[in-house]
């Protein structure tokens, strides 16, 4: 068992998301790094879409109230346990009443959420064939909300004996994708692209685009040159999917996230291709990023590439879990 | 490790000159197979039917220290080949530096092996007399990693 002991404001139980719902009008949620998510629960022997907890806003702490071990992934948020450091992206293990603490996010690829998995997974029901939080209905995750002070949560196998102390490289610099010094993204443009003026189409691709502070788990609102449509459009309320990228009037872009409702009737310019939207879910606030256009060869290329690295995290995982290679107790 | 497909004659000599080793795993691609071979106690046996990777081959045993160096200095040596890293990726100081004093078990330095990172930790308390190999530097197993002076 572990017990939140800060205000983890937004702090929320993640799995790789809801899937499938959305005929029901239920949106993915899922962790919004799910690389971050998956690594996590490989290193401690779990199955890759078990529930972690995503943390977004530190300081954050935590109490085991028995042995336990656990693995921290995403953001590296310079961890300790009581009072020694922890390394990012590593499996480690804590002993009964010990405090784990995680401060704000740090180093030159400065992220903006940590995932803390536990052995099992964290132990809350499926709903709707997934454990992630629904902020929106108000259920999934730990009583369908975001995490609060006093809360416990239970791993559901808390006593399972696995070596910890090794870890990953992270995907961020396993994979990376810059543009000019800034994250970027690949764009597949979408239904609505050539309504816009020429100008507005190569200013997407050219400039660069800030997060804006009203940017969360339901959608990122960027700032940077408006798009402008060629004539108004008006469009029916139609289904879309996290990574879509919407123009509303003000011609400054919202991409949704995971949160995002299912449907929506502002113009689409294009998609974040699934497989970034990893990269996308880990800019901070305040950060710029950049667009690249794609096409569906490469995007589901890309998603083979992200695949290809989880293959190779579990089984390099699995080898030094169980193999006598391992050097750590 | 090879580019000829072993005969199972050669397979046996080489699980047989791991079983005189301190090897733990042994991983051999060859064009078209890949096998392991592992410990189980005394004995030296085919985990299971590999298939090619494109891993670097891992070699592991379960000790970290070579004991038998030159006093007065205590060699770290690698425990599998791969690179050896003076800083975690995410980070730029280095994890130790010559003249710090260490306690055992603290980690010195990583080795990289493909996505994993492995802890190169101290073998004993004592003060940092030299790191042995450059950071980023591509090591062989069995290779002095760290040398420490015994406190």
């Amino acid at each position: 068992m572990i017990e939140i002991l800060s205000n983890a404001a937004l702090a929320t139980v993640q799995d790789l998301g809801r899937l499938g719902s959305l005929r029901f009008g239920v949106g993915t949620a899922g962790a919004m790094d799910e690389l971050a998510l998956a690594a996590g629960n490989l290193l401690l022997g779990n199955e890759a879409g078990a529930a972690g907890i995503e943390i977004p806003v530190f300081p954050f702490k935590v109490r085991f109230a028995e042995d336990c071990v656990f693995a921290l992934t995403g953001a590296d948020c310079g961890a300790k346990l009581d009072a020694e450091p922890l390394l990012p992206w590593w499996s480690h293990r804590a002993r009964a009443g010990q405090v784990l603490t995680l401060g704000l996010p740090q180093g030159a690829q400065r992220a903006s959420r940590a995932v803390l998995c536990l052995p099992g997974g964290v132990d809350v029901p499926e709903v709707l064939g997934s454990r992630s939080t629904q902020m929106r209905g108000a259920f999934g995750g730990h009583e369908g909300r975001a995490l609060r002070k006093g809360d416990v949560l239970r791993a559901a196998d808390p006593k399972r004996a696995c070596r910890t102390g090794f870890g990953l490289v992270p995907p961020a610099l396993a994979l990376p994708l810059e543009l000019d010094g800034l994250v970027a993204l690949r764009v597949l443009p979408g239904a609505e692209y050539l309504g816009f003026e020429a100008a507005s189409r190569e200013a997407f691709w050219a400039g660069e685009w800030r997060i804006t502070a009203q940017s969360d788990r339901y959608g990122y609102r960027l700032s940077g040159t408006a798009l402008r449509p060629v004539a108004p459009m008006e469009l029916r309320s139609h289904g879309i999917v996290p990574g879509v990228i919407q123009v509303p009037h003000s011609g400054q872009p919202i991409i949704q996230m995971r949160d995002a409702q299912p449907s929506g009737g502002y113009p689409k310019f294009g998609t974040v291709i699934e497989a970034d939207l990893w990269r996308l879910g880990q800019a901070p606030i305040g950060s710029r990023i950049r667009f690249i256009e794609t096409n569906w060869d490469e995007a589901v290329a890309a998603l083979e590439q992200k695949e290809a690295w989880l293959a190779k995290v579990a089984r390099m995982v699995a080898l030094q879990r169980s193999g006598p290679m391992g050097v750590a107790a | 490790m090879s580019r000829m497909m072993k005969a199972p004659h050669e397979l046996r000599e080489i699980a047989g000159w791991m079983a005189a080793s301190n090897i733990g795993f042994l991983e051999l691609r060859m064009p078209g197979a890949t096998v392991r071979l592992g410990r189980r106690g005394d004995k030296v046996a085919a985990l299971d039917d590999g298939q090619r990777h494109d891993e670097p081959p891992v070699a592991h045993r379960p000790g970290a220290t070579n004991r038998s160096g030159p006093l007065p200095f205590d060699s770290v040596t690698s425990t599998s080949v791969g690179v050896f890293l003076h800083a975690h990726p995410c980070a730029t100081a280095p994890f130790a530096r010559a003249g710090a004093r260490v306690q055992a078990g603290q980690t010195l330095g990583l080795l990289r092996i493909g996505v994993l990172l492995l802890p190169v930790a101290a073998s004993r308390a004592g003060t940092v007399a030299a790191l042995r190999v450059e950071d980023g530097a591509t090591v062989g197993y069995g290779a002095a990693l760290v040398e420490l002076h015994p406190l």
